[in-house]
């Protein structure tokens, strides 16, 4: 969205207001003593107030601001909303904020021609959703007199994954309600190499192909000793959803620590087993969209 | 020390160099302490920040504000006041630096050297100090962007560079505003009181007083004449005279009230305008014998000098109309006539004697002039000017021992000689001469130009002036003091005439120093309404200001917005990505729209799949542009190819 004069709002800032009010004091006194550089003084300064107003304006007139994809934190840290804001003129643009309510405001600058983002982190508190649902992009650049503002709508929703347990119990060992046909992949034997794809275990790497080939392969082991878990929200102990969701989450990133593949299953949502960080974003990503509240606001 | 530190002690140190700067003209007029104690503070805070020690707690900052206020108060014997004010605004600054931590403190510090630049100007409105107050203004302003600043604020004049190209932005709003803005005839809560002590002359003369007045360049005043520049000898610039005696110091006296007697015009008249710098005095300054003058400005008193009703404070402007040849107060009134006999009783009496014998010897009063100035001329009478102290009795020890006088002892001497004659005779104080400046084409009265003469009443002539001086010096007169003194005595007072170069620069600068005056400081009503008229309006009031006001405002602004809109307009796009960008709006028109991170050869292979027709032109655009982007050296007439290509083609 490009930032236009008229969506684009000032006002004078309490430095501002000071400032006027010096101004006033001074014309006072110059007139009342006859003192023409007095006069001179004060509307030299008045006007240099004039062209701070008007540079205010000018610093966020015609930029781009964008906003981007936002990364799901876990309930309890910070969401970062990240708002790209170009600058297409030839003046570099600075001391621009991002303002969004609940989050500490970001500062950036822009050089001509270029583009920089904002990063706006919201604290979250609970899991589910958040949208961030308004933003001043404002800017006090020069002089700190004048603050100009405008409203951005951006809507983007950034999903807030369950807080992790802290003492959550190992998930339950039989494959029980595994499904049959799933790969049973573990450590114990080498059973060939395989392209790399992101999200193996780097430990897994085949580092001497590597080094002959220059292609990065990855060792895939077949084993009886570790199956593929499938977790579901009927194991998970806990007090209530939010408890037996926390657990599942903490399951879920133990596994795909170990570079495990697996699954989860919750009442409406079957997901099949498999290891990397698509399928962690993937369960995580259930697990703070199953039967959530309403999104909270930022 | 972190980078934050870094960014700390800049920002203060850009604060603290304001204020010295704002402090700048009023060092050497504070109280030596007062001074030193500022400067000190300042010192101190950047140290402390550099090294990291701790501010000040707030008890001991207390106790120093009560102190430096006593300090004031004892010193100034009031707060308020502008020595007063200036001193403790300029305390006040050092101890809020002394608590400085963060932008809002500094930005108290700013305004407060705002103010101090404003105090300036209360005390002076020279060339010199705006020279001065203007960059400071601006370095207050550029240290306001530094410390209002969030990121980095670039290289390290930066700031000074943005706020230059701020406050030439702002020039025609604030000469807007300076032109227009009505100036009111008095103040809203009475004019300043006069404190500061002005070179030039006073109410009273002692010996020596005018002699001291020599060392001083210092311009009294600039006459601009309307005809021809008068002869030197003519050059009589009366501004008080000095009626009463005490045997040492000569002085107005405290008669008032006194019948003006009739003045006689001869000859023609000469019209000239004074522009009179501050004298912090009653007195004007006009040619002999002043006829007409600016309505208002001054009355004439009983003895022909001019006096404002208010002390001249600020540069006044009056033009006067004067005749070099008069004949003025032929008949006298009996107390007028035994104010300008008197003499101090018991004092100088060998010159009371020597008046004796020579009127005596003399068959008329004008015979006897002659014969006093015949003393002064043939015996050994020294014109000099460092003359030696008198004794109390100072007619007695300059006639009989020292001999040697300035204009101030001639005058009192012949004056006391005469009255002891019986002639009516009193002490005229002013300026003789001026410098002509061939640059701005105005003469210039300077403090070394001051002198004393003498005025003798003889029946049937009136009052006529006798100047002493040129009996013993005719040189003073006709030539000016260069020419009537000792080369060596003009060297030791460093008065010496200088190079030509330097002459003409002087004459610049005085120039300047004089248009100043006319377009800045003296810049009041009359010369808005001058203006005003001059831009075609009728009748100059309230609804002439307004519409000047607002029109002018108007027009400045448009000037800025246009002047910025300038300066952030959208940069060129490269004319290769503008012919692509053609293209793809071309395609975009017709509902085929590049997807988000699509690379053109995607795009182009798109493009054929929704519109085989178009797909070998849409190739050979994608082809060529990439050629032009991404090759090293890519050719001139594949820009041309790009441009043809876009231009014929339609989907």
């Amino acid at each position: 969205m490009t930032l236009r004069s008229g969506r684009i709002y000032i006002l004078p800032t309490s430095l501002g207001s000071a400032f006027g009010l010096m101004l006033f004091a001074m014309l006072l006194g110059s007139l009342n003593y006859g003192n023409n550089l007095g006069l001179a003084l004060t509307f030299f300064l008045s006007a240099l107030g004039v062209v701070a107003m008007h540079a205010c304006h000018r610093n966020l007139e015609a930029l781009v601001a964008r906003a981007m994809d936002a990364d799901p934190p876990f309930a309890g840290h910070e969401a970062l909303f990240h708002i790209a804001v170009a600058n297409p003129g030839r003046v570099p643009r600075c001391d621009l904020e991002a303002v969004a309510t609940g989050a500490p405001e970001s500062t950036v600058s822009v050089a001509a021609g270029s583009e920089s983002s904002f990063t706006l982190r919201v604290p979250t508190r609970r899991r589910g959703s958040i949208v961030l649902e308004r933003v001043e992009i404002a800017t006090r650049f020069p002089y700190g007199l004048f603050r100009a503002w405008a409203v951005l709508h951006p809507g983007t929703h950034c999903l807030v994954y369950p807080q992790p347990a802290r003492d959550a119990p190992p998930p339950p060992q039989e494959p029980g309600a595994a499904g049959g046909g799933a790969a049973r992949r573990g450590e114990d034997d080498f059973a060939g190499l395989k392209d790399y794809h992101p999200g193996d275990p780097p430990r897994h790497i085949a580092w001497k192909a590597y080094a002959r080939a220059g292609e990065l392969l990855v060792k895939e082991f077949s084993g009886e000793a570790e199956v593929t878990p499938v977790f579901s929200l009927d194991d998970a102990p806990g007090s209530d959803l939010e408890a037996r969701l926390s657990v599942l989450a903490r399951w879920v990133l133990d596994a795909h620590a170990r570079g495990l593949a697996f699954g989860l299953r919750l009442p409406g949502e079957d997901i099949a087993p498999e290891p990397g960080d698509a399928q962690r974003r993937r369960c995580l990503g259930a697990l703070a969209r199953f039967d959530a509240p309403e999104p909270d606001v930022a | 020390m972190s980078p934050e530190q870094a960014a700390g002690f800049r920002r203060l140190a850009w604060t603290t160099g304001g204020l010295v700067a704002a402090l700048g003209p009023h060092l050497l007029r504070l109280k030596p302490w007062v001074s030193g104690f500022v400067l000190a503070a300042c010192a101190w805070r950047l140290l402390a920040e550099l090294r990291g020690w701790r501010l000040p707690p707030p008890l001991l900052r207390g106790m120093i504000a009560g102190t430096v206020t006593a300090g004031v108060f004892l010193s100034y014997s009031t707060i308020t006041g502008l020595d007063g004010g200036t001193a403790l605004l300029a305390l006040m600054s050092a101890l809020k630096l002394l608590e400085a931590r963060n932008a809002r403190d500094q930005t108290v510090l700013i305004f407060i050297g705002w103010f101090l630049c404003l105090a300036s100007f209360l005390y002076a409105q020279d060339v010199r100090t705006a020279a001065w107050v203007l960059p400071t203004v601006w370095l207050l302003a550029a240290a306001l962007l530094v410390v209002s600043r969030r990121g980095d604020d670039g290289p390290p004049l930066r700031p000074f560079r943005t706020t230059g190209a701020m406050l030439l932005k702002g020039a025609p709003i604030a000469l807007i505003l300076f032109s227009f803005f009505p100036r009111l005839a008095g103040g809203f809560w009475g004019a300043p009181s006069s404190e500061r002590a002005v070179t030039g002359l006073t109410e009273e003369m002692s010996p020596g007083d005018i002699s001291d007045l020599t060392l001083n360049d210092v311009v009294a005043f600039r006459v601009r004449f309307e005809g021809a520049l008068p002869l030197r000898r003519d050059r009589y610039w009366r501004g008080l005279v000095f009626s009463q005696f005490d045997g040492y110091t000569w002085s107005r006296g405290d008669v008032q009230a006194f019948y003006r007697e009739p003045t006689t015009r001869l000859d023609t008249p000469i019209d000239y305008t004074v522009t009179l710098e501050p004298t912090g005095q009653h007195m004007l300054f006009a040619l002999d014998m002043v006829d007409r003058w600016t309505p208002g400005i001054a009355r004439q008193s009983w003895d022909f000098s001019l006096r404002a009703a208010k002390p001249v404070n600020a540069v006044l402007r009056y033009e006067a109309r004067s005749f070099p040849r008069y004949r003025a107060g032929e008949q006298i009134t009996a107390g007028l006539r035994n104010l300008n006999l008197r003499l101090p009783p018991g004092r100088n009496p060998r010159t009371l004697e020597l008046a004796g014998i020579l009127r005596a010897s003399a068959r008329s009063d004008a015979e006897y002039i002659q014969a006093v100035l015949d003393l002064f001329r043939r015996q050994a009478f020294y014109y000099t000017l460092s003359p030696p102290g008198l004794a109390r009795d100072s007619v007695d020890d300059f006639l009989f021992n020292t001999r040697r006088g300035f204009c101030g002892h001639f005058a009192s001497a012949f004056t006391t000689l005469m009255r002891a004659a019986g002639i009516p005779a009193r002490v005229v104080g002013g300026y003789q001469g001026g410098d002509w400046n061939p640059v701005g084409g105005y003469l210039i009265v300077r403090q070394s130009h001051a002198h004393a003469w003498s005025e003798v009443w003889l029946p049937g002539r009136g009052w006529s002036r006798v100047d002493p001086t040129a009996a013993v010096a005719p040189d003073r007169i006709e030539r000016g003091i260069e020419a009537s003194v000792a080369g060596s005595e003009l060297l030791e007072r460093g008065l010496m005439s200088d190079s030509e170069f330097a002459w003409q620069a002087r004459m610049l600068w005085d120039n300047l120093n004089a248009e100043w005056n006319d377009w800045v400081v003296r810049f009041d009503r009359a010369t808005q309404d001058e203006i005003l008229s001059g831009l075609g309006f009728k009748e100059p009031g309230w609804a002439a200001f307004a519409t000047a006001l607002a029109t002018g405002l108007a027009l400045a602004v448009t000037l800025l917005a246009l002047w910025l809109a300038y300066e952030f307009r959208p940069r060129r796009a490269d004319p290769v990505v503008a012919a692509y960008r053609r293209f793809i709006r071309s395609l975009a028109r017709k509902g085929i729209e590049t997807g988000t991170g699509e690379a053109p050869r995607d795009f182009a292979k798109r493009v054929r799949r929704l519109r085989p027709d178009l797909s070998l032109p849409a190739l050979a655009i994608t082809e060529t542009y990439l050629r032009l982007r991404y090759l090293p050296h890519p050719a001139a007439e594949d820009l041309r190819l790009l441009r043809n290509l876009v231009a014929r083609f339609r989907p």
